[in-house]
Order: C-alpha cells, then sequence, then structure tokens
C-alpha cells in the first residue's frame, strides 16, 4: 500500500453513512429474528410424541393413552412410571427413547451412533422441541393437534 | 465443452433421473361417487377414475346456533386396543357447562367400556369370548349390545352376498391377526391351503346364527356345523373387528345429540368416526390418508359434517414375505388376506357400524365387483375407494 493511500485511510471517517446504514439494517433483522423465534414457539404443554425413521411414522404415544407402535422394529417397555421405547433401524442402529409420564417429557436416552449427540439434545417439554438422530433418520418430535382446526386426518 | 460438463451435466443427468422414476411409478386410483365438487384432490400419485354414477347427495343442514365465546377441548380414551378422539366445543365459562363436559366424557368411557365388555374377543366375560368357547349349536344369552351388533352384521352381510364375514375367526388368527401377532416370517409359515378352506368353509354359514329376543333378553344360537381340523373338532367363532368400533361411534353420535353438542367429533382409531360441525367453518375437512404415504398425507380431501363415517385399509396391520402384502382383512372367498388391489375403501354416510362393515366388505371384492356394486347399492352413501 502507497504512502499516499495510508494517509488517504487515515484521513476517513471510521464509518460512513452506509457502512453505519448496513450495521443497522443487520442489527434491526437479528433483533427481528429473535423476537420472531421467541415469540411464535410453541411453548404449549407437550400431548403426545411421534417417532419417525426416515419420515415413516413407526411409534406413536399420547399422555394419558396407550403407545401404538406401527413397526416391528419398535419395542415397547411401559410401567406406571414410563415408557421405554427401543427403535432397531436398518443400518444396524438402536436408539432408546424414554417417555416420562409423570413429568411429561421425552428424551433420547441411548443410542449406538457415532459421536451420540442426539442423547445430549435437551428433553421435549412443550410442543417446541425435537430430538433428530441424523445417522440412523430418527427423529422424536411433538403431536401436535389443533383442537380448533376444521382439517381431521382420517 | 467445459461449460457445458460443469454446469448442465449434474442438473441433466439429475433431471433425467427425476423423469425415469416418475414415468416408472404407476399412479394409484381413486373411484367415487361423490360428485364434483364435492371433494379436492391433495396428491397427484393418485388419479381420478370416471365417476361412479348413482350417488343421490342430501340435504346439508345449517346449524343456527350463536356461537359466540365457543371454544373447543379435545380429550382421549383408550378402548378396544386403540386410541379415540373427542372435541367438543362450547361456551365453557356458562354456568354448568363444566359439569356437561364431565359428564360426558364420563359417560363416553363407561359406554366404550361397555361396548368393550360385550364384544371384545379377548375381555374373558363378553358374550364373543363366550361364544367363541361354546359348543356348537348351544343358545347362550347375550347383552343388548351383542344383539344389536350382530343383528346389524347379519344384515351387512346379507345386503354384501357374504362379503363382511365376521366368523373368518380362524382365518384372521392363521394369519397372525387379530391379537395373534405372530406373524410368519416366510412362505413355509403361512397356513396351508387346505386347513384355510376349512376354516372359510366353517364361516360360510354365519347366516346359519340365529338371535332371539324373548321378554327383554336377548339370545344367541351358536350354527351346529362344524369341521375337522389338525385332528380337532372346530365350532364357529366370532371376530367383531369389522363392526365394533362403527357400532360404538353410533352409540357416542346418539350421546351428543342427548347432550346436546352441536360442535366436534368423535374419531375412533381413525377406523369410525362421527362427525358433527366445526364452529367457525361449518364442515370438517376430512383429509382421507394415502395408504402407501409413510406419513399417511391426506390424497383427498372431502367436507364433512353432522356425517358417520368409517374407512378399512390394506396398510395398517399387515406384513411382506416375497414382497407380497398379507394385511388383516380376510377374503371371505378365498379365506386369505385380500389381494384385490384396492387399497382402501371409506364409506360417508348412513350408520358408523354399517359403513364399518362396509367398507370391510368392499376391500374383498374385486375392483370391478366393488364399482358395480357402489353404484348400484350405496347411492345414499358417499364412498370412496384407491386401486394400487
Amino acid at each position: 500500500m502507497s504512502l499516499k493511500k495510508i494517509e488517504q485511510v487515515k484521513a476517513d471517517k471510521g464509518f460512513k453513512i452506509w457502512d453505519l446504514v448496513i450495521y443497522g439494517v443487520v442489527l434491526a433483522l437479528t433483533a427481528v429474528l429473535f423476537v420472531v423465534i421467541f415469540t411464535t414457539r410453541n411453548t404449549d404443554p407437550l400431548t403426545g410424541v411421534e417417532i419417525t425413521v426416515r419420515g415413516e411414522i413407526v411409534f406413536e404415544y399420547e399422555f394419558g393413552g396407550r403407545p401404538k407402535s406401527h413397526s416391528e422394529k419398535i419395542t415397547i417397555d411401559e410401567n406406571d412410571k414410563g415408557i421405554t421405547v427401543t427403535v432397531s433401524t436398518d443400518n444396524g442402529g438402536l436408539n432408546i427413547v424414554y417417555i416420562n409420564k409423570s413429568a411429561k417429557t421425552v428424551k433420547m436416552h441411548d443410542a449406538n451412533c457415532k459421536g451420540k449427540q442426539c442423547i445430549h439434545f435437551a428433553a421435549i417439554k412443550n410442543n417446541s422441541g425435537v430430538i433428530i438422530c441424523d445417522p440412523h433418520g430418527v427423529k422424536i418430535e411433538p403431536i401436535i393437534k389443533d383442537v380448533d382446526s376444521p382439517d381431521i386426518p382420517f | 465443452m467445459k461449460f457445458c460438463k460443469r454446469y448442465l451435466l449434474v442438473p441433466v443427468l439429475c433431471l433425467a433421473t427425476v423423469f425415469a422414476a416418475g414415468c416408472k411409478s404407476k399412479p394409484h386410483e381413486i373411484y367415487t361417487n361423490i360428485p364434483d365438487g364435492g371433494y379436492s384432490l391433495n396428491d397427484k400419485t393418485f388419479v381420478l377414475s370416471p365417476v361412479i354414477e348413482g350417488h343421490t347427495p342430501s340435504e346439508e343442514e345449517e346449524t343456527q346456533t350463536d356461537t359466540t365465546g365457543f371454544t373447543s377441548r379435545r380429550y382421549t380414551f383408550y378402548a378396544m386396543t386403540v386410541n379415540a378422539d373427542l372435541i367438543i366445543a362450547d361456551d365453557f365459562t356458562k354456568e354448568g357447562a363444566e359439569e356437561k363436559a364431565s359428564s360426558f366424557t364420563a359417560a363416553i368411557a363407561a359406554k366404550l367400556l361397555e361396548v368393550e365388555k360385550a364384544i371384545s374377543g379377548t375381555v374373558m366375560s363378553s358374550d364373543v369370548y363366550l361364544f367363541n368357547k361354546a359348543e356348537a349349536g348351544e343358545r347362550l344369552e347375550i347383552r343388548q349390545i351383542t344383539y344389536e351388533v350382530l343383528s346389524e352384521a347379519l344384515a351387512v352381510h346379507s345386503f354384501t352376498d357374504g362379503y363382511y364375514n365376521p366368523a373368518l375367526y380362524y382365518n384372521i388368527q392363521a394369519y397372525g391377526f387379530g391379537g395373534a401377532y405372530n406373524y410368519p416370517e416366510n412362505k413355509e409359515g403361512l397356513p396351508a391351503d387346505d386347513l384355510i378352506a376349512k376354516y372359510t368353509d366353517l364361516a360360510s354359514h354365519f347366516s346359519d346364527l340365529t338371535l332371539e329376543e324373548e321378554e327383554g333378553k336377548y339370545y344367541l344360537t351358536k350354527p351346529a356345523y362344524t369341521v375337522e381340523a389338525e385332528g380337532e373338532t372346530l365350532s364357529m367363532k366370532l371376530d367383531l373387528g369389522g363392526i365394533g368400533k362403527g357400532y360404538a361411534v353410533d352409540l357416542i353420535d346418539k350421546m351428543f345429540d342427548d347432550y346436546g353438542y352441536e360442535f366436534g367429533y368423535f374419531n375412533f382409531g381413525t377406523s369410525s368416526m362421527t362427525i358433527k360441525s366445526h364452529v367457525t367453518n361449518g364442515a370438517y375437512n376430512i383429509g382421507l390418508s394415502s395408504p402407501r404415504s409413510p406419513s399417511r398425507d391426506p390424497f383427498m380431501t372431502v367436507p364433512l359434517r353432522n356425517e358417520k363415517l368409517s374407512t378399512s385399509g390394506d396398510n395398517e396391520q399387515r406384513y411382506f414375505i416375497d414382497g407380497v402384502r398379507y394385511c388383516h382383512v380376510i377374503s371371505p372367498v378365498t379365506g386369505k388376506p385380500v389381494q384385490t388391489g384396492i387399497m382402501s375403501a371409506t364409506v360417508m354416510g348412513g350408520g358408523a357400524a354399517e359403513a364399518d362393515a362396509l367398507t370391510t366388505a368392499i376391500m374383498a371384492m374385486e375392483k370391478e365387483d366393488a364399482i358395480s356394486f357402489i353404484a348400484e347399492k350405496l347411492t345414499d352413501k358417499k364412498v370412496v375407494i384407491t386401486v394400487e
């Protein structure tokens, strides 16, 4: 860089008007995004969960009802306190999901996937939670039924 | 050339693969007698076949109730091995509304239990359990519920020329269904043809079953016909799984009226359902689930209000052996799981018990027979069938 250029940069203001505009827009967008994410989260209490393996529903449970398996690769161990669901996947994967009936929470208790990131997901406590085991294609998500909706899957 | 290789080769290959896959998969067919405008299609993998003529649309009732302050509530029940959903809408701030809802839900739970105790094949004191244990020709006193369910079953059996047959108990068990859950893993595990023929012969005597009402009491006499199979003398046994949930829905529909609930619905295991009105929309939009979609996406939406409906499909309770699908619906003709190509049947209108049995019967028919049956005999109902 030439000496003249260095002198010119030193003489310039720290921020030009368009720099400030861009920073402002970025900050505003971040704030909006933050507000949108936190105000539109579905924090309704968890009423039930479903487990899917590569998009296919293999298990459903609604608190107060009975666990429903849709696959022979699911084993269910239920007692008064909770339900342990073992999901076997085609690629030799094994995921153990625990449903706490009284606390109405669901967590990935154990898995044999590489990295085991899924067992570090926070337990699902309300309708905004989700747990994903990407290597096995296993996803646990809330069953959300809008009681006011005129649409009924049958 | 370098440009083409870099930017065009991969997208063109991707498009060609998608196009080839699209050409290869044959779309499923939908047959319905609902006139144009009475539904909307949601899935491009289904194609609509020509409308089955003959359906006479019924007049829709409009509700005049002031629904200001109404909110909806959901309750879950468990009966007959499935979960059930109840939605009711009311102004719950109104005096007595909470007590009414509590009384209604308690009454539904009691009614479901009452039906299960009468017709479940696994409840040891049920009429069906005792009938299945009884000797051929034995006469039993039964509950009114069992009498009504069996009266409806006999009526639909006759109406469908035997395509609905709840006496296929042994066949259902032999294929690992009906609570047995011992699905065969290979062809060798499937029941032998001669055994299935004997079971089917026994079931064909379902209409020999006699029902009597005497001085407020109800009686059922088991047919005297028996067959010899695997060294045993077998008498008729029943499985009312194809009509029981529908019957329960009919009772609950009446309870909606008795309690004065005009808004909401009761969905019994997505098998049978009664629909009242939606508070703001009027009609409910019933999304008929695709029998081949793992996530059960709807292929068709039908707006309905104040109707009862039932559905049967080959996607629930099924297994595959050498790529062949074996589902829980048994054909009274072959005695084996249906493989007619009909994937699902939905009947809307009339009673839910009748619709429940009719959908089972339609699943067992060959496609052309099913279409003729719908056109000639189900003119007062809306029917949708899907074909592979």
